[in-house]
């Protein structure tokens, strides 16, 4: 399985060509409708004084002009309007495309450790920060670059004068922008790793704050967070005079190129090679473009903090090999763990030369205190750790095995979606029937509890599952499991929050479902099974030797 | 000087909050100590506009002199044009100067703005102590002090400045207007007091589409959230192309819920953006017209000579230039009223420092004497109804009582962080007379859950003592009974944690935390439910080992169970905290 595609920025915008395209089309009709009507309105009342002084107004056509100058100032309107609207659809559309590009690759990814919080959340503001690289960079320089083309066609229809007098700092004007480009992308970059150890600096001594103050090491502890809450102030005062002195060169250059401009224009009516009111047309279309050319100094900040999200967003992570061309295991079942050793990531102790072996119909319970490493040797088992030792399954190593549809764990923490309760089952067996579903809760004493729900199976659940309690959601993930019909099921802690003649009558239902198979709990609770085997795992050697 | 619109949101909040202040009214106080530089900053940018007015008059006179000369059929010269120059390079090379001065004055205002209000939340956080997980966790404080306090930044640097330009400039330009034609000037001024209507409508939609857009992201926000975050659970159950088109769902109804909002938020945009073509549009016909001397009212006369047509026709498109730009600049105030009102709990909390300063010495554990101790929280609401307690010295009780009913809310008051009334007599000294550092010193404390500094052992060891040698950690170590598994490590006790005690088991970190008070040697011990997070058979391995080593000191431990706390020579109930509020309670030894 080859890594998921990296996103590229230039491939941002070819999924939605037409809209992007339409987008774009607006923008150039938009800011030509601006140019026009700036210069069309100088040249419209410049023509008319002198009809007006030489002719009395007499032969001058005036309703041409008048229209087209009401056409330009609607279709100024008009065109932002649409254009906002037709970006904007565009940019959605992209946001949806990459969020969905994200979760498939985010699924073929195995990362071992859980993602924080913090973690998707930035995930989130790197997806959304994307959408800035065809609306603040792609965008502005083709119009720019396409409206300052049709200026200079427009001078050179004029006389050719005109051109050469101001195209060489209109140039200049267009590339101030792009000699930022360097420094703007290693601002943005720092900027962004200057802002995640900032927040690291201030949460370390948070954490500790009481002791901290008690000893006297409060404002101490503090000081790395205040350098780099400095760091961050003088780094962003950087980028702020980065763009602002691009303005500055910008818009001076371009004040230069309008007198230049004017002085050749002026040489070119007192020698009467051009007329007054196309001179003033000229020098307004130079005017208008001000507006045209001004975001392009905040464009390259704008594809620095893109480049930087893309790279956040394209870190390679361990893929998962797909198993599809390995066989499936088939009953009866023979599981052997042979001196297993496993630990979490960063763990300085775990689960340590664990031996047992278990046919189908077999019950295993593991007990033992809480940090004694049941949950990893769990979680080694369903494929989730790396681990030590040996495990195989009927003769052969796990790993020549798919066992996608063999092993079911049930974590400590399981995940209830946000979703209704039917559909969170259904998760387990897209096709289960309603009866199906209410077995599957009545294996795990959850009947009683759906049936007084007034939506029964149609409950909301809640993000994180909040509308249920921590034990209701680990058993409604357990009926999830239990839905998917896996021969060997692996459990953690199924029974917390249960009374022991619950727990006992979930358990039976269990064992009556696993006739056939492997059933493997991991439980500080006392349990008893007809025929169960018991594995007890000791805290560290320490408490070992005490107990 | 208020534009109105403002006001009516002010109207609009005070209702939504029961708050005296409103977010605007607070945004505008913390702009206070920068005022003067936000006014500089304003008057660089009036100036700019005259350095505009001034740049269009002298092109129009150019010009004009040019058309009258072509008019007269004399040769058009450069005179005019070579007089002028100078001046004109000033305007033309000025108004960038003068804004990039203004930018810098506003960055300036908004950096110095947004570190002391981060200070100033950071202090208040302090002073809090383990009471500041009133305001949230550790991740959603520093949000708050980190990304939320720079939320303010388009607010202090951009939109202040813009908000008085925003009425500054029409008037400057009104006027110049004024000067060759009323009638213009009236066509300008007559959709000046729009101004302020546009902006309630452009405010209020602007509002409301950036709140709606941002509850419908959230949303859409979650359900990704929420599906990536059971990544794992969802390829356990071979559901993820499931999840992937509820992903999809979700984005979708996003993209057309936003899209309905988006249509009313920019027609407002539209709507300014239709009056300035307009008035451009309308000035060029008029004056054109009236150039041409065909204008209905006013056949074969020149209402306007051309020098003052091209001034007017100039100055037209700067006329509304500061909304358009207020109006894409009001998200940043969205913002920033978004952000202050996180801060609210934090910045609204009283601010109170034991101001005790006698000087206080202890050399063998001190007697604690409770007396009508009552504690009041932040909203006037009772956290501990009175009590009154006492302590022998070296006598170790424990604290038991239903969650709420203020547990440990005493223990703050004896660590110094809040303030309370009644007496606490620490061997015949009132605490809130001696010096609280002094105090502190002989105290140790331990919460629910220890944290530790991304380092090694030995350096989490050494906060609490700097000068400890390694054997004198080691020995501590031994004591907690950490000391088999540490020095069974390759690197003993320079083994590096990982964040917030990545590595070791939650009985273990508290183990470690038990180390450092051993190491403070502190007469005191305050423990805020040490056992709290951790299974039953661990539970009782630690408050044993708080038994052996606490004994001699003066210990008060909240605790919910009391398994392993045999050797504890006293237990105290307290009621529940809201229902006592009238009833004075004392406890006697059970």
């Amino acid at each position: 399985m080859s890594q998921p595609d990296p996103i590229r920025l230039r491939s941002l915008m070819a999924s939605r060509r037409k809209a992007w395209s339409l987008a774009l089309l607006l923008g150039v009709l938009t800011l030509l409708a601006v140019i026009s009507l700036l210069a069309l309105s100088g040249w419209f009342i410049s023509a008319a004084a002198l009809a007006g002084l030489v002719s009395a107004g007499m032969g001058f056509d005036y309703f041409r002009p008048a229209a087209i100058i009401r056409l330009c100032a609607i279709g100024r309107t008009a065109g932002r309007y649409a254009e906002r609207l037709s970006s904007h659809f565009a940019a959605l559309g992209l946001l949806k495309d990459l969020r969905v590009a994200r979760f498939t690759a985010m699924a073929r990814n195995r990362s071992t450790s859980r993602h924080s919080a913090d973690d998707l959340q930035r995930l989130i503001s790197d997806i959304d920060q994307l959408d800035q690289f065809p609306l603040k960079v792609i965008a502005p320089w083709l119009w720019a670059m396409l409206l300052t083309l049709l200026v200079l066609l427009f001078w050179t229809l004029l006389a050719s004068q005109l051109l050469f007098a101001a195209i060489p700092l209109l140039l200049a004007a267009l590339l101030i922008p792009p000699l930022t480009l360097k420094q703007a992308l290693q601002l943005a970059r720092l900027d962004a790793s200057t802002a995640a150890s900032r927040r690291q600096a201030l949460l370390e001594p948070l954490s500790m704050q009481a002791n901290l103050m008690l000893w006297q090491r409060w404002q101490q502890a503090l000081q790395p967070f205040q350098l780099a809450d400095q760091q961050l102030l003088r780094l962003q005062q950087r980028q702020q005079q980065l763009i602002s002195r691009a303005v500055l060169k910008q818009h001076s250059l371009l004040g230069l190129s309008i007198l230049l401009l004017l002085w050749q224009g002026g040489i070119l009516v007192a020698g009467q090679q051009l007329s007054v009111a196309l001179l003033l047309a000229a020098l307004l279309s130079l005017w208008a473009l001000y507006e045209v050319l001004t975001p392009l100094c905040h464009s390259f900040f704008a594809l620095g903090l893109s480049m930087a999200a893309r790279d956040r967003l394209n870190q390679p992570g361990e893929n998962i090999v797909l198993a599809s061309h390995k066989p499936q295991p088939a009953g009866p079942f023979q599981l052997v763990v042979t001196q297993l050793s496993a630990r979490q990531e960063g763990a300085l102790c775990g689960p340590d030369n664990i031996n047992f072996s278990l046919g189908s119909g077999q019950v295993l319970l593991i007990n033992g205190s809480s940090g004694a490493g049941k949950s990893t040797l769990l979680q080694a088992l369903a494929g989730d750790l790396p681990f030590n030792g040996k495990v195989s399954l009927n003769g052969q190593p796990l790993s020549t095995w798919n066992l996608n549809n063999t092993f079911g764990y049930l974590a400590q923490q399981p995940d209830v979606f946000d979703l209704t309760l039917a559909q969170n089952l259904r998760l387990g067996a897209a096709d289960a029937t309603d009866d199906q579903l209410w077995q599957a809760l009545s294996d795990v004493a959850l009947s009683a509890w759906a049936t007084a729900q007034p939506q029964q199976l149609n409950t909301l659940l809640g993000e994180y599952g909040a509308a249920v309690s921590g034990g209701q959601a680990r058993r409604i993930a357990l009926a999830r499991l239990l839905l998917t019909q896996r021969p060997v099921l692996l459990l953690d802690e199924p029974f917390a929050g249960l009374d022991s003649a619950t727990a006992q009558h979930v358990l039976t239902a269990l064992a009556r479902r696993q006739s056939q198979g492997i059933l493997i709990i991991v439980s500080h609770q006392q349990l008893t099974v007809a025929g169960a085997d018991t594995l007890t795992l000791a805290t560290d050697r320490h408490d070992l030797l005490q107990s | 000087m208020r534009c109105g619109w403002s006001l009516k949101v002010t109207k609009a909040r005070r209702r939504l909050l029961s708050n005296t202040t409103t977010p605007l009214q607070q945004l505008n106080q913390l702009l206070q100590p920068v005022k003067s530089l936000l006014n500089q900053a304003l008057l660089l940018a009036i100036l700019a506009a005259g350095l505009f007015i001034l740049q269009a008059y002298l092109l129009s006179l150019i010009f004009a002199d040019w058309l009258s000369a072509v008019a007269t059929t004399s040769s058009p010269t450069m005179t005019l044009l070579t007089q002028w120059l100078p001046l004109l390079a000033l305007c033309l090379l000025g108004r960038p100067l003068l804004q990039y001065g203004r930018e810098q004055l506003c960055v300036s205002a908004s950096q110095h703005v947004r570190s002391s209000l981060r200070q100033q939340l950071l202090q208040r956080i302090a002073d809090a102590g383990p009471g500041k997980s009133r305001y949230g966790s550790d991740g959603s404080i520093s949000t708050t002090l980190l990304e939320q306090t720079d939320a303010l930044d388009g607010f202090i640097s951009r939109y202040y400045v813009q908000r008085y330009l925003v009425l500054i400039t029409p008037i400057l330009l009104a006027i110049a207007t004024a000067c060759y034609s009323l009638l213009a000037a009236t066509i300008l001024l007559l959709t000046a007091p729009l101004v302020p209507m546009f902006m309630i409508l452009l405010g209020n939609a602007a509002a409301s589409a950036s709140q709606q857009q941002f509850t419908e992201l959230a949303r859409m926000g979650g359900r990704f959230l929420d599906l990536v975050r059971g990544l794992p659970t969802l390829r356990q159950l071979n559901a993820v192309d499931r999840a992937a088109n509820s992903v999809a769902n979700a984005a979708e109804r996003y993209r057309d819920s936003s899209m309905k909002v988006l249509k009313m938020a920019f027609l407002s945009g539209a709507v300014l953006e239709f009056f300035s073509a307009l008035a451009i549009a309308l000035l060029a016909l008029y004056l054109g017209l009236g150039l041409l001397g065909i204008l209905p009212w006013a056949k074969g006369e020149t209402p306007v000579p051309y020098q003052g047509a091209l001034f007017i026709l100039l100055l037209a498109p700067e006329f509304y230039a500061p909304l358009r730009q207020l109006g894409s600049d009001y998200h940043a105030k969205a913002q920033a009223e978004a952000a202050i009102t996180q801060m609210q709990p934090i910045l609204q909390r009283k601010a109170w420092h034991h101001s005790g300063a006698l000087p206080f010495a202890l050399l063998a554990p001190a007697a604690i004497n409770i007396s009508q101790l009552s504690i009041v929280g932040d909203a006037g609401r009772q956290r501990l109804a009175p009590i009154s307690i006492s302590i022998a010295a070296g006598g170790r009780i424990a604290l038991q009582g239903p969650s709420g009913c203020g547990k440990s809310s005493l223990l703050h008051a004896l660590l110094g962080f809040t303030p309370y009334q009644g007496e606490i007599l620490l061997n015949q000294q009132s605490l809130s007379d001696i010096n609280l550092a002094q105090w502190q010193a002989h105290l140790g404390y331990m919460a629910q859950r220890s944290c530790f500094m991304a380092a090694s052992i030995a350096d989490n060891l050494r906060l609490a003592a700097p000068t400890a040698t390694d054997e004198q950690l080691k020995q501590v170590l031994h004591q907690v009974e950490l000391w088999p598994l540490i020095s069974q490590l390759p690197q003993g006790i320079y083994t590096l944690l990982g964040e917030r005690g990545l590595g070791l088991s939650g009985g273990q970190l508290q183990r470690l935390a038990l180390a450092q008070l051993l190491l403070r040697n502190a007469n005191i011990w305050l423990l805020d439910e040490p056992a709290a997070h951790l299974d039953s058979a661990t539970a009782y391995r630690l408050n044993q080992l708080i038994g052996q080593l606490s004994a001699g000191k003066t210990v008060l431990l909240v605790s919910h169970q009391l398994h392993g706390l045999d050797w504890l020579d006293q237990v105290i109930q307290l009621p529940d905290g809201t229902t006592a509020l009238t009833s004075e309670a004392k406890y006697e030894p059970a």
